[in-house]
């Protein structure tokens, strides 16, 4: 019998167990296994190797789903603990930056009228003006960054 | 089961506790078993399996519901175990995530014996164990995926972030390396 039709066999033994094959494949095989006891023996070989590895028995540690359900509640009740906090610096956030908004037009007669008051070339005042803008922005953003830093910070405690 | 799998998506979101009590002890043994594969260390296995349920519980609400909630949980827990292994800088980045084309991936000491080889060698008067143990675990671990938990060929490539093709060549692989391993300790 031909090695190609060894190969052929051996690598839809592999296949029909991994991706699926064909009925005609299927057929194929079949027939080639009848005829050749080598394949025949890789697929039992490969069948008693899939068998052990289902099998495998493992044991859980004792009550490991105990003591994660406590962590995860404990950690849950932590999160919505914190939940309000987080909603407050949102809303202050949302007024900060509608106040900005609806005061911006004064804001900004204040600056240049402060700005041609003390001399300072239009730029300067104009990038005063940015910067009391995106102020509240970056605070909250730095609040933010330095929670998630801290709440990282005690997962790695708690959790080795 | 999309339906089933909507629910729990909804419920996730909502960090309902019965429910992440009910999918702890409903997925206890299976994602254990996936770690201890993937670390070979009952006492690694266990501090990532508390801790791919928080992660559950903080990133709930980004399962949506339209794969399997396993491939996605089994995710969260390989990603811990890559992070971790980062972290302690016990290995190149590359060999971690192109395994094919360096080193085989090992989550396991070297100088260890295995707790799976202890286990089975205390549970289980057979060779398996040195067999399984001559697996490189990035082969060892598709093994599982694929013919104990039975994920799908895409599920698995989610699973690993890796294409699908690296899922069927290690998969092929891996199955020639378990039928000549085992063959080998029948020898």
């Amino acid at each position: 019998m031909s090695e190609n039709l060894h190969a052929r066999a051996e690598k839809l033994i592999a296949q029909e167990r991994i991706e699926g094959i064909s009925q005609a494949e299927r057929d194929w095989l079949a027939a080639h296994l009848r005829e050749c006891a080598a394949c025949a023996q890789v697929t039992q070989q490969t069948n008693d190797a899939l068998r052990v590895l289902r099998g495998l028995p493992i044991s859980l540690p004792r009550g490991l789903a105990e003591r994660t359900q406590f962590r995860v509640q404990l950690r849950a009740q932590e999160m919505r603990e914190r939940e309000p906090k987080r909603r407050l610096l949102w809303v202050m956030c949302a007024m900060s930056w509608g106040l900005g908004i609806a005061t911006a037009p004064y804001v900004w007669q204040a600056f240049e009228w402060a700005g041609n008051r003390v001399g300072v070339p239009r730029l300067v005042w104009e990038l005063g003006f940015g910067l009391w803008w995106t102020i509240p922005a970056l605070v909250a953003a730095a609040v933010v960054v330095l929670e998630n830093l801290r709440q990282a910070n005690e997962r790695d405690w708690s959790g080795r | 089961m999309a339906d089933d799998n909507k629910a729990l998506a909804q419920g996730l979101k909502r960090r309902d506790p019965d429910l992440l009590d009910q999918l702890i002890e409903q997925y206890q043994f299976r994602l254990f078993r996936y770690l201890l594969y993937l670390t070979s260390s009952r006492e690694r296995a266990e501090d990532f399996f508390q801790e791919t349920w928080i992660r559950v519980l903080e990133r709930g609400h980004q399962y949506d519901g339209n794969y399997k909630f396993e491939a996605w949980l089994f995710r969260i827990a390989r990603n811990l175990v890559i992070d971790w292994q980062r972290q302690k800088k016990m290995q190149s980045l590359d060999a971690l995530l192109d395994p094919e084309e360096g080193a085989p991936m090992e989550f396991a000491a070297q100088n260890q014996p295995s707790p799976l080889h202890m286990i089975l060698s205390a549970e289980e008067k057979i060779g398996v164990h040195a067999s399984l143990d001559r697996i490189p675990t990035v082969y060892r671990e598709v093994l599982v995926l694929r013919f104990q938990e039975e994920l799908g060929l895409e599920e698995i490539a989610g699973v690993l972030a890796a294409p699908l093709s690296t899922v069927k060549s290690r998969l092929y692989r891996g199955l020639e390396a378990l039928r000549g391993a085992m063959q080998g300790s029948a020898a």
